[in-house]
């Protein structure tokens, strides 16, 4: 899960990280009493999940006089769909210089992988690509609390020394916070010192319980209630809704799918050893999508019963047509089960997704 | 086989559980029925002295090997405890670890994969369904009667979807040599580089299949790698970018790991792609054709 960009930064902010001076504000009478501290010159940030914010209008450029009108106006606009419901208006900074710094997984090492470079600021992807050699890496061992000096050392090259040691900082956020990402971009230099202008943080969802989160804020409503039920479920927005068991076997369906010329109207995994009554909600929420015609159900596993499949599917009374292929324990009997209420049934995934996109055109 | 073999004694952790109860019976099952050692002992911490499907429980790992010739173990712990026990198995000299849990946090996991190593044991998971070499072992949870013994190699890193393929190949008459569901999350233990250089060594296989997902570039790591002839499959073609399809290590990173890029790098490379499982058989024979 992404924090939003104030509460990144408060988490900064309390491992000894500077950030600028601001306030969070959710509507634009809020404003006034901070006006003393942000002085004459100050920004006011959308607070929505959206990359490029601010190419798109999310950060706008304020001042004494004009601070209350502008927060108005950004609290009355949508920035990339979003509506702005809390903004962050911030001391403005006197930047010297713009780095960048990073920290995530890397999947081949299996240990944090530290990005840094002085060509810090909006553009790093282009530098990333044009310029792959004025990005310093390294990589950390997770065992260790902390990151040598030889390691800051290389990293920061001839940046100021502060920023070794914000490179440290972050790196035990990162570990205390369950972080997949730390990023703080632009890192900048100021004539007051070194300042996170701009924070991301986001959180692995397997660990939001023990992070004090009780909801995941990053799931739509339907994603959601599809969590209570322990499935995975994402939305798309095509004709045939499909229920598999298992995150491979269903994203390959989805992709069978696309490969005969359907569209998918979402994705719900089912999980391991699926009971009638989960089954039923299973189908029952994927029924309720209004743009779904057909639903695909493609559940193979030894530790899936398929007479408890077929039960749960029975159960559903949903409107749409449901196209089934089973294959497990109890295979004969779920099958038998599903041919007396008339549910067709195909025997390979090939055969379930054709029909099923021929049903949906 | 790669991993263990007939002779290889199993250790199961969170034997008690409903998942450890049920699985320790398949596992013995098959060790059963191809002449194995399968699960000689269990641990649940507490719970020292009883016994599931016969087989005795331990409160420790130590404990349990002092009374057990134990190379192997498969966990079935929860999330919570997971990493926990694959560092007690490294530590009491477990060889092989077999890491069935989903939802470990990723952090959990990187820090007991990095203990583990320094331990020198591997680690193989988490969120795996284990592995299976036929007419061999099973350690993990799957369906043994869908394999058949023969020379392709299997590395995976989803469940069902390896069993799919795998039941496309027995039907097409082409038997397995070691299925590997490596698992789905972002650090996993053995990935394809380290389970191909398995491959290599071992004479029983001739060929590998190579199933792969959006997210990261494990997949051209493995192929690159390796001589082995290989043929793959990449699933998440149709993942709209920066959704998660279930699995964490699914996350489309930014252009990088989709799946669309990760097939052309692979077909780059010269690695045949499947665009869906059920011509992998058909391509596998292809291989056969060109290499043997």
């Amino acid at each position: 899960m992404k924090l939003r960009e104030y509460e990144a930064k408060n988490v900064l902010k309390e491992a000894g990280i500077p950030v600028p001076a601001g306030f969070l504000i959710r509507s634009a009478e809020e404003l006034a009493p901070h006006l003393g501290v942000l002085g004459d010159a100050f920004v006011l940030k959308a607070q929505v999940d959206v990359g490029g914010r601010g190419k798109a209008g999310g950060i706008l450029m304020a001042g004494k006089a004009d601070g209350t009108k502008l927060a108005k106006d950004l609290f009355g606009r949508q920035i990339k769909g979003l509506p702005v419901k809390e903004i962050l208006a911030e001391q403005r900074l006197d930047i010297l210089h713009e780095y960048y710094l990073s920290l995530t997984i890397d999947r081949s090492s299996k240990q944090p992988l530290i990005l840094f470079t002085e060509a810090g600021g909006v553009d790093i992807e282009i530098t990333a690509k044009e310029h792959p050699e004025a990005i310093r890496k390294a990589i950390a061992n997770p065992l260790m609390r902390d990151i040598p000096p030889f390691m800051l050392r290389e990293l920061i090259g001839t940046a100021p020394k502060e920023i070794g040691s914000i490179i440290n900082k972050l790196y035990r956020i990162f570990l205390e916070k369950d972080a997949l990402l730390a990023e703080i971009n632009p890192l900048v230099t100021t004539p007051q010192g070194v300042y996170a202008a701009d924070a991301k943080l986001i959180v692995d969802d397997n660990a939001l319980g023990r992070q004090g989160f009780t909801v995941n804020r990053d799931l739509t409503e339907r994603e959601r209630e599809a969590e209570k039920h322990g499935f995975s479920y994402v939305e798309l927005n095509g004709a045939i809704g499909v229920i598999g068991n298992g995150a491979g076997l269903t994203m390959s369906t989805l992709d069978l799918i696309e490969f005969y010329g359907g569209k998918a109207a979402n994705f719900l995994d089912v999980g391991g050893g699926a009971e009638s009554e989960r089954v039923m909600h299973a189908v029952r929420l994927v029924g309720s999508v209004p743009s779904v015609k057909v639903i695909v159900v493609n559940l193979l596993g030894g530790i899936t019963k398929c007479d408890e499949v077929a039960k749960g599917i029975i159960a559903a009374e949903i409107p749409q047509k449901v196209i089934v292929r089973l294959a497990g324990t109890n295979e004969a009997e779920g099958r038998a089960m599903l041919a007396e209420k008339g549910y067709e049934m195909l025997d390979t995934m090939d055969l379930v997704v054709k029909k099923a996109v021929e049903v949906a055109a | 086989m790669i991993y263990g073999d007939k002779k290889t004694g199993i250790l199961v952790q969170g034997a008690t559980g409903k998942q450890g109860e049920f699985h320790i019976g398949l596992m013995n099952a098959y060790a059963k029925q191809v002449g194995g050692r399968g699960v000689v002992a269990g641990v649940t911490p507490g719970k020292g002295g009883k016994e599931v499907h016969g087989v005795p429980v331990y409160n420790t790992v130590k404990e349990a090997m002092q009374d057990h010739d134990i190379s192997a173990s498969v966990i079935f712990v929860p999330a919570s405890a997971a990493a926990d026990s694959i560092m007690e198995e490294a530590n009491a000299g477990i060889q092989t670890i077999v890491a069935i849990t989903e939802h470990i946090p990723v952090h959990d996991t990187m820090k007991a994969v990095a203990y583990a190593k320094m331990e020198g044991c591997c680690v193989i998971g988490p969120n795996c369904p284990g592995l299976l070499s036929p007419g061999e072992i099973k350690m993990g949870i799957m369906p043994a009667g869908l394999f058949s013994h023969g020379n392709v190699g299997v590395i995976s890193r989803s469940g069902t979807l390896t069993y799919e393929v795998v039941d496309e190949l027995t039907r097409s008459g082409i038997g397995q040599s070691t299925v590997v569901g490596i698992g789905g999350d972002p650090v996993i233990g053995q990935t394809f580089v380290d389970v191909l250089e398995r491959f290599a060594q071992d004479p029983q296989t001739k060929a590998v299949v190579l199933i792969g997902e959006v997210g990261g570039n494990l997949e051209e790591e493995g192929a690159k790698s390796t001589d082995l002839p290989i043929v793959s499959y990449i699933a998440g073609i149709s993942a709209p970018p920066d959704k998660r399809m279930g699995h964490a290590g699914a996350i489309v990173e930014g252009g990088e790991g989709d799946a669309r890029s990760k097939i052309a790098r692979l077909k780059k490379m010269g690695v045949p792609v499947a665009s869906r499982p059920s011509e992998i058989p058909q391509m596998v024979r292809d291989l056969f054709k060109d290499h043997c």
